[in-house]
């Protein structure tokens, strides 16, 4: 499902990602750990191309990246196998909770508006926030609005999921609220990339556990022994 | 000045003292009256000019010109000109609301045409043209619009331009089917105009008059016996001689010149039942030409400012340059230029379409800024988020950036909407009678400048306050959003 080889990138003369090579299967639950500025959210946006690289390949539900600028017609059709959730939640403020959800549908899917607001409300029942779906997203808690994100983003039914940092903009408990809904979302089988310092969901959830440290990889295998070596 | 000076003639020992006649004219098109020299732009000439030398001589002081609008220049006595020397015909209104000289010119009226036309004869005015009613220029103000006017059996338009030279040029370039004007402008600017032609002879006509302000008795009676001398003496006769003005014929007619009647005054109230109708028509044509092209502006704007943010890189720099020249020249030059020019490459716009797409072109370089800023003001995560769902660059704008961007810039372009609502007012440069122009227009004829201003200044408030309080109302909604 993901394949990742040989990926390099600088940055204003810094490397950012030396040499990363990654693999992920259908089902898999791939955790990014590693500490601050050593490449996991660069890494992550190189799999969506919100970000470019210098060197190597990415092949992320069968399509084929390779480095410099992508072209347009390849990122649509890569970011609509493929959806992410920020760390900032990023919801369009104009927009009403389900009228975020059902965008993608509308515009993306080229759904009839009645069918993409089914699809909506069926993605924001299974985050929990169904009966939210006509508020303001200015209006709701930090969990909340990243709850609806992720049903924003799952709107397309995406083969890869990626997470940059979901929880790190929320308190402990809302923070607890949404990391419930990724990890049911992951025992349901979601292929997905986290991008995490939370190691307590990387154990309960993750099949896999990368730790980048500078750009490189210094550790990589099931979480039992990455994490508790 | 004291009342009491004033009551004593105290304008004319002021010249004295001062030792200058400032004479107010309008140098625009102005031949043969006053117009730049040919030869030295910078010196001003015309038989005008050397009328005022003579009057000032006969004062014993030098005179001194004061530039002025043609129609406005009455406003200009009492505190910035002593007097008004510019082909101002002598008629009832002004002997009311001025003090009149005697006779110092006789003139006709010409109607032009173009060579080619249709419109050979004056009586032709009386039936409809070939496409409808005749369009016919003259000077706003001028005896040759007020007979216009004043002749509801003609299917006739006037329309009122600025300059006696714009019309000709109107009728030359076939925005207008004939101008009316002085028959000795024509005969003066005929050898610029060889597609244009007299049509009959010279008709109606008067007398011109130098004019003074009401209440200033000694000035008005020393210019009359200025102009006594210099007729009596034969000076008058050799300077129209040399500016081949029929110097005897002049000399014969104003022997002549009857006694012109003095218009009454209106009383306040016939006054509102006579202006309101007409003010509140012009209102309806600027509140017509700012809800045409304010829409207008805002499109090109926001394309302006996509464009020069998201557009490709060759087109980027031409939007820029585009944006900086409409910015950096002044609307009433557009105006002029998309009105007076275009017709010249054939394409000729009316009156109307031309103050739309001239002010909407202007606002367009305003609004493109706003938008821009506003665009740029859309945290960079929302259009990731769009592009993460899989949107192009174009969808993202669309359903993400825009509608954000466009409410934040509300309160600006609120405020630029009622700029443009006063800004209108400049239409009239290419004929479009607003409300401005229409208060100066009635204020002129009717001498009620004070009292018309305030109703004009209340029609104007009236239309400019419910979008202030819109205004504020997207401001506030804005700040419970934030």
């Amino acid at each position: 499902m993901i394949r990742i080889e040989g990926l390099s990138k600088t940055r204003g003369g810094t490397r950012v990602l030396a040499d990363v090579g990654l693999r992920a299967d259908e089902r898999d639950v791939t955790a990014i750990v590693g500490p601050s500025g050593g490449g996991k959210s660069t890494l992550l946006r190189c799999l969506n191309g919100l970000e470019v690289f210098d060197s190597g390949e990415v092949t992320i539900a069968a399509h084929r990246m390779g480095p410099g600028p992508h072209p347009p017609q390849l990122l649509e059709r890569v970011r609509r196998d493929v959806g992410m959730v920020f760390q900032q939640f990023n919801l369009f403020p104009h927009l009403s909770v389900l009228e975020n959800v059902a965008l993608g549908p509308r515009v993306v899917g080229r759904m009839p508006l009645a069918e993409a607001r089914a699809r909506a409300t069926a993605q924001l029942e299974r985050v929990g926030m169904a009966s939210f779906a006509a508020a303001r997203p200015e209006t709701l808690s930090g969990g909340q609005q990243q709850r609806v994100a992720i049903a924003r983003a799952l709107a397309l039914t995406p083969r890869v999921m990626l997470f940059d940092e979901p929880t790190s903009a929320l308190d402990p408990a809302m923070s607890a609220e949404v990391m419930e809904t990724i990890v049911a979302l992951a025992r349901g089988g979601q292929t997905m990339v986290v991008v995490t310092h939370d190691h307590a969901f990387a154990r309960r959830a993750a099949t896999q556990v990368v730790e980048l440290v500078a750009g490189r990889i210094t550790r990589a295998g099931p979480p039992a022994t990455v994490l508790d070596p | 000045m004291t009342v009491y000076q004033a009551l004593e003639g105290g304008e004319l020992a002021s010249v004295i003292a001062r030792g200058e006649l400032v004479w107010a004219a309008d140098q625009e098109g102005g031949g043969p009256h006053v117009f730049p020299d040919p030869d030295d732009p910078q010196r001003l000439t015309g038989f005008e000019v050397e009328l005022a030398d003579l009057i000032a001589g006969e004062l014993g002081v030098k005179a001194r010109f004061q530039q002025g609008q043609w129609d406005r220049l009455p406003l200009l006595l009492g505190h910035t000109a002593d007097c008004v020397i510019n082909g101002i015909e002598l008629l009832p209104d002004r002997r009311r609301d001025y003090t009149c000289s005697r006779p110092y010119f006789a003139y006709g009226l010409q109607l032009l045409a173009r060579r080619d036309g249709p419109l050979d004869a004056v009586e032709k005015l009386a039936a409809a043209g070939p496409a409808g009613r005749w369009r016919v220029g003259v000077l706003t103000g001028s005896a040759a619009e007020l007979f216009l006017r004043s002749r509801p059996e003609f299917e006739v338009d006037a329309i009122g331009y600025d300059g006696t030279i714009d019309s000709m040029e109107q009728v030359h370039s076939g925005v207008l089917d004939a101008a009316l004007m002085d028959d000795c402008i024509f005969n003066f600017y005929a050898d610029r105009f060889a597609g244009l032609r007299a049509v009959g002879r010279p008709f109606g006509g008067g007398y011109y008059t130098v004019l003074t302000a009401r209440d200033t008795p000694r000035l008005s009676a020393a210019i009359d016996e200025a102009l006594g001398r210099i007729i009596a003496d034969g000076r008058l006769k050799t300077l129209y001689d040399r500016w081949d003005l029929g110097g005897r014929q002049q000399i014969l007619a104003l022997r002549d010149a009857a006694e012109i009647p003095i218009a009454t005054r209106r009383s306040l109230r016939q006054l509102a039942v006579e202006t309101l109708p007409v003010l509140l028509s012009a209102a309806g044509m600027t509140v017509l030409l700012a809800c045409l092209s304010f829409p207008c502006a805002i499109l090109v704007g926001l394309s302006l400012a996509l464009g020069r943010l998201h557009g490709p890189a060759w087109l980027r720099p031409i939007l820029t340059g585009f944006v900086e020249v409409v910015r950096g020249t002044p609307l009433m030059l557009q105006l002029y230029a998309i009105f007076f020019l275009l017709p010249k490459v054939g394409l000729a716009l009316p009156a109307l379409v031309a103050a739309v797409a001239g002010l909407a072109l202007n606002y367009s370089a305003y609004e493109s800024e706003i938008y821009r800023a506003g665009l740029k003001a859309v945290p960079t995560g929302q259009f990731e988020a769009a592009l993460a769902l899989g949107m192009t660059k174009w969808q993202a704008l669309r359903h993400v950036i825009v509608p954000q961007a466009v409410r934040l810039v509300m309160p600006p372009v609120t405020n630029d909407f009622i700029a443009l609502f006063k800004d209108t007012s400049v239409c009239s440069v290419i004929t479009v009678i607003e409300l401005t122009k229409r208060y100066s227009v009635l204020a002129l004829s009717t001498g009620r400048i004070v009292e018309l201003a305030v109703i004009t200044a209340i029609l104007y408030l009236a239309m400019s306050w419910p979008l202030s309080l819109l205004s504020r109302r997207f401001e506030a909604s804005q700040e419970k959003g934030a």
